[in-house]
This record gives C-alpha cells, sequence and structure tokens, in this order.
C-alpha cells in the first residue's frame, strides 16, 4: 500500500482544530504528517504556504505551541517537523532535537539544508532517535543521489520538478527513481505539486506522496467554516489515498 | 600585467565555511547548480585570459583605476591625511559594477544567457540591467514593491537599458522579500539562469566569488597609497550592508598588522532601538538566503526587518565573511545613525565638493569618531555617489 503524507502549517489555526483536522486525516487514511514551522521567509515554498506561514505569524505564532501541538498530535499519527533551518538553530540545535523526541516526533524536514550541511549534526540526530529526511531533486546526478541517500532514515523526499511548492508540472521522473532504489531501500515519497488531479500519475514508480499546497489552500479558505474545512481536507485526502493505489 | 585575485588565508574551505560562517543552506535542487559554478569558477579565478578581459571592461567601460584622491580641506580641518577611493566616479556610480561585469562574463562562459538579479534602491539592479545590456543578456530584476513605488527613477532606469522589473509583493515588500522571489525564481530555472547576486553573501561560492571581482578595490589602493605616501595607512574605513565594497577594501589590507580596518553599519535610529541595521552589533548567527551569519532575529529565528537612511545598508544580514573577521578580531565594526550619516553627507558636500551616497557618508561620519585620528593616514572607500539619494536628501534638508 503506497502511503499518504499531509503537510499542514501550524499555528494557522489553533491547536485544537489543527489536532482535530489531524484525528480526520488520520481516519482518511493519512500515514504521516509534516507539522509545518511557519517562517518570515520560506524560500523553498510557492504562494500558498508563503500566506499560511505570514498568516501564522501575524497571529502570534510562536515555537512553543509546536511543541504543545506535537505532544498530543504524535499519539495520533507519526509526526515530523517541516521547517528551515534558522527555526532550528535558534533554538539550539541540540536543544530542539532533544524537545522532539521528548515528545515523540519522528524526524526532521529541513528544505534549506542540504546534506553536507546535516553532517554535523548527524551525531545529535542519532542519540535522539530522529530522522534527518534526505532530499532528491531532479538536478540530481547518479553520483550526489548515491551520496545524499546512502544512509537516508524514515523516507526520501524526491522533489517532483525544478522549482517551488504547490506550482510546476512534473518532470519525468523513471530514471531518478531508478537511481535512488539502486542506492536505497528507504522509502521514496514524491513531493511538490501533487494534488488530486496529479497524485496517480506521481506516485508511479514510488512508496508514497507528499502533500501539502492542494491542503494548505483549503486551510486559508476564508469562505468555509472549520468543519467544512476538516471535510474537505479529509475527503481530499481519501480521494488522493485511493487513487495513488490503484 | 591586470588584477588576478590571489589565495588567502581568508579564503573559505572547500564547502565555503568561514569557521561556522557561509556555507550553503539552499534546496536540493541548487546544490548541483552551485557544484557546477565553484568548479566552473575555481577554473576562472586564476586564468589569466578571464582576468585580462574582465580588465578591459574595467579599464574602458568602467572606468578604472578609480583615483585615490587626497581629501586636502578635510584632512586640514582633522589634522589627519584623508584619502577617498573614489569608486563614485565608476560608470553607473557605484562600486557595483565591478562584480556585475565580472559576473556577466562568467554567466556567458556557463552558456546562461538569463540572468537575474534582487534590488533594494536599485542600484545593484541598474549595474546588473547596464552589463545585461552590454553583454546581450536577458535580465530580469526583482524588486520590493515598496521600493519600486520609492524608487521611481531606478525603475524607469531599469527599463530604459532592456531589464524587466518584478515588484515583489510578498512579505515586507523590501529588499530580504526580492532576494526571496530571486531565490524562487533561481530553483525554478537554474538550468538556463544565472544569479547576479549583488554583495559577499549567499550560498557559496558567492561570498567569495564576489570578494574576488571587488577586491580590485583594494588592490589599487594599495599600490595608490604606496605611491603617494611611501607606507601603508593606518586606518581603512568603508560601510558594510552586506559588505562587497568593505571586502574588496579590506582584502588587500588584512594581513597588514599597521593596518586597521573598520567596517561601518548602519546604526538607524540608534542600536538600542528596534530601527537599525547593524547585524554584527545587534544579531546573532543564523541563516537566511543560503548563508550562516549574523542576522537580526527574535528568539524563535524570525527574520526581523532592518532598518536604515539609506536603502543599500537596510537589510537584515550581513556576508559571512564579515562575521567571521568580526569574531577573529581582525577588522573592527562600529555603526553610525542615521543623523551622524546625514551631518557627514552635508560635510563632505560643502568641504570637498564631493556628494557622497547615504551608505557612504556612514564611513566618512566615522571619520569623527576616531579619537586618535590626528597625525594618521586613512583611507576612505567612498562606495557611490550621492545622485540617487537627491529626491529623498531634498526632502530631509533645508538650506533656505
Amino acid at each position: 500500500m503506497k502511503k499518504l503524507v499531509a503537510y499542514i502549517t501550524t499555528g494557522y489555526e489553533d491547536n485544537d482544530f489543527t489536532l482535530d483536522l489531524i484525528a480526520a486525516l488520520k481516519e482518511a487514511g493519512t500515514d504521516a504528517l509534516e507539522l509545518g514551522i511557519p517562517f518570515s521567509d520560506p524560500v523553498a515554498d510557492g504562494p500558498v504556504i508563503e500566506e499560511a506561514n505570514l498568516k501564522a505569524l501575524q497571529k502570534g505564532f510562536k515555537m512553543q505551541q509546536l511543541f504543545d501541538l506535537s505532544t498530543e498530535a504524535t499519539k495520533l499519527i507519526d509526526t515530523y517537523w517541516m521547517g528551515y533551518f534558522n527555526s532550528f538553530y535558534a533554538k539550539g540545535f541540540e536543544n530542539i532535537a532533544q524537545i522532539a523526541s521528548e515528545r515523540g516526533v519522528k524526524g526532521f524536514i529541513i528544505p534549506d539544508l542540504p546534506f553536507e550541511e546535516t553532517l554535523r549534526y548527524k551525531p545529535v540526530m542519532e542519540n535522539s532517535g530522529l530522522s534527518q529526511i534526505s532530499f532528491v531533486a531532479p538536478t540530481d546526478s547518479k553520483e550526489r543521489i548515491a551520496k545524499v541517500v546512502k544512509d537516508a532514515k524514515g523516507f526520501i523526499y524526491l522533489v517532483a520538478y525544478t522549482g517551488i511548492t504547490g506550482s510546476g508540472t512534473a518532470a519525468p521522473l523513471e530514471t531518478i527513481i531508478g537511481e535512488v532504489k539502486t542506492c536505497s531501500d528507504t522509502p521514496l515519497y514524491v513531493g511538490f505539486g501533487v494534488n488530486e488531479q496529479t497524485a496517480k500519475e506521481r506516485a508511479k514508480g514510488v512508496d508514497g506522496v507528499i502533500v501539502g499546497s492542494a491542503f494548505v489552500k483549503v486551510l486559508l479558505d476564508e469562505s468555509l467554516t472549520k468543519t467544512q474545512k476538516i471535510a474537505n481536507i479529509s475527503t481530499m485526502a481519501r480521494n488522493i489515498k485511493e487513487l495513488i493505489n490503484e | 600585467m591586470c588584477y588576478i585575485p590571489q589565495k588567502s588565508k581568508y579564503d573559505p574551505d572547500e564547502l565555503g565555511h568561514f569557521g561556522i560562517f557561509g556555507g550553503r543552506y539552499v534546496p536540493e535542487t541548487l546544490m548541483p547548480i552551485l557544484e557546477e559554478l565553484d568548479k566552473r569558477y575555481r577554473e576562472y579565478r586564476f586564468d589569466e585570459e578571464f582576468w585580462k578581459e574582465v580588465d578591459y571592461y574595467y579599464k574602458d567601460y568602467v572606468g578604472r583605476p578609480s583615483p585615490l584622491y587626497f581629501a586636502k580641506n578635510i584632512s586640514e580641518e582633522l589634522g589627519a591625511k584623508i584619502y577617498f577611493k573614489r569608486e563614485d566616479l565608476n560608470h553607473t556610480g557605484a562600486h557595483k559594477v565591478n562584480n556585475v561585469i565580472a559576473q556577466g562574463l562568467l554567466a556567458k562562459k556557463l552558456g546562461k544567457h538569463k540572468i537575474i538579479a534582487e534590488t533594494g534602491a536599485g542600484q545593484h539592479g541598474v549595474a546588473t540591467a547596464t552589463v545585461a545590456a552590454l553583454l546581450g543578456l536577458e535580465c530580469t530584476i526583482f524588486m520590493g514593491a515598496k521600493d519600486v513605488a520609492r524608487q521611481e527613477l531606478n525603475v524607469f532606469r531599469m527599463k530604459l537599458l532592456g531589464a524587466k522589473v518584478v515588484a515583489v509583493e510578498s512579505g515586507s515588500k523590501t529588499l530580504k522579500d526580492a532576494m526571496n522571489d530571486a531565490i524562487r525564481y533561481w530553483v525554478t530555472n537554474a538550468r538556463d539562469t544565472f544569479y547576479v547576486i549583488g554583495t559577499v553573501a549567499g550560498p557559496h561560492p558567492y561570498p567569495q566569488m564576489v570578494r574576488d571581482f571587488q577586491a580590485i578595490i583594494g588592490y589599487e589602493a594599495r599600490e595608490q597609497i604606496l605611491q603617494k605616501e611611501g607606507e601603508l595607512p593606518d586606518y581603512v574605513l568603508a560601510c558594510i550592508g552586506g559588505g562587497s565594497n568593505a571586502i574588496g577594501m579590506f582584502s588587500h589590507f588584512l594581513e597588514d598588522e599597521k593596518v586597521q580596518c573598520v567596517g561601518v553599519e548602519a546604526g538607524g535610529l540608534g542600536v538600542s532601538t528596534q530601527k537599525h541595521g547593524a547585524s554584527l552589533e545587534k544579531g546573532r548567527p543564523g541563516v537566511l538566503h543560503g548563508q550562516m551569519s549574523y542576522l537580526l532575529q527574535d528568539e524563535d529565528g524570525q527574520v526581523l526587518e532592518a532598518h536604515s537612511i539609506s536603502a543599500g545598508l537596510d537589510y537584515p544580514g550581513i556576508g559571512p565573511e564579515h562575521a567571521f573577521l568580526r569574531d577573529e578580531n581582525v577588522v573592527k565594526y562600529d555603526n553610525i545613525t542615521d543623523e551622524e550619516a546625514m551631518k557627514a553627507f552635508v560635510w563632505v558636500s560643502q568641504k570637498e565638493g564631493i556628494i557622497p551616497a547615504f551608505e557612504t557618508s556612514h564611513a566618512l561620519a566615522y571619520l569623527k569618531k576616531i579619537e586618535d585620528i590626528r597625525g594618521k593616514t586613512v583611507i576612505v572607500n567612498i562606495s557611490g555617489r550621492g545622485d540617487k539619494d537627491m529626491i529623498q536628501a531634498k526632502e530631509l534638508l533645508d538650506f533656505n
């Protein structure tokens, strides 16, 4: 069965709402959760997630809210923290790894921390039992893929196209998927631009998909009530889970 | 013989680290692009043919070498020997063009015919649009929507030169956000687009590369001062936003015990307020725009907005080499407020008949803060001319 990972921006709504949403996502077949850490300068994200980031900050998001939410979220579903490196570094990397570990978080997904810069934090991650998620991009050479995924833990995040989240058309990925698969047995999930229209196509040859902007777009829709937002997102999750396993 | 960079003990390591600073903090998509750029730059860094080509444009297009002018009136007033390195006399009016010419030539060698750049007040944007016209490159400039409205003339100038200007509507709609959107565009189009970064910041190899491209300033200044004075100066001063004019000037004096290099940050309304651009003084190490360096940020690592009267210093970060030189006590760093800078702006205009840029006025104001200046020899890098600041100056000053 192929997996579905859902990205949700923390702090866009209060933690009670987000926990209800997480429970609904789980119920709809979601296998793992990325809790996004709002950041002032999210350069890997497109307009949808950027807007959610800035709105969460305007609502007064603080890291403590992520910590509190994680204590509850990890009881429901496998949870990863997804954020920009400065959010981790500012709190002291060792310190934040310990906080994450105590709350049962599985690992970190940091899009602006490439392989070379992860090395110095490897001992901390290992001691805390956390996975540093490895990224593979369509621009990567075979040699670089081999280096990056060699010790991959948790899952490998394949970026579907050169660009930012929630946009773009996927490059042909068969070659790159093949190259990753020859180097690592760690599950390979594809992200960026995955929605109900693209999910089936993008899931070909991989072990799962990561959906972010499509869900966050619903969260940002002010014409919907909170209940409607949860209902729409969970319907979407259920559909995607079915589509990728057809 | 022309200027060719030399290996320096302040070069970063293989991955671009100056101590803990620098490095590459970018999405994976850009890593192979940066590795390729680094590899190609290593080929050209000491390549005589490449530097001959750069030198041709430096001389015949930019107007180099820029003079080292003895500022007689100010020297008399201060009882010291004050020299101005006249980067303000360069084509396009500032040091920015030194870097852009070389990056433009490099882009062509890499087979990339589209270039992008970020700009705050528009100086780097104008320099990039100029070089794009010269070298026949397609040029897109990212500029915060707020700056587009404030700097109407520079926007027109860039368009006149044939560039496309994108008004960035996200975030605070200033330089920081222009750089965010330039990076987003770059991630999407990296295969055929060269990003011309305007200062000694960003992911490796940019800080080192831009330093090499600006080091012509210090290379000339050193030769010129030895010719005029027969000895090295006591102080070398430069203003710092990202820090490219300062690194360019300092790079040829860093290993001289006798010379004290001083970098002057924007003190804005004062470093005890929230309104300044003094990243080294008030920031702490953090990651933004592909590098680790000192950064103005809150306790959660959210980046704070900077403030300075001069748009060129209005940035919450600083080049990683400066962070390193500060922690190693190689260079001294201080700051100058908006008010002190404005006084120096008028002072130098009226004493020497040279209207400096607001940015440069910060370095000039520091002359009055050097307590033991009597009898000393000082070089100030006049990084740019004040023409671009006339509208703002007219609003702030009244001579009636």
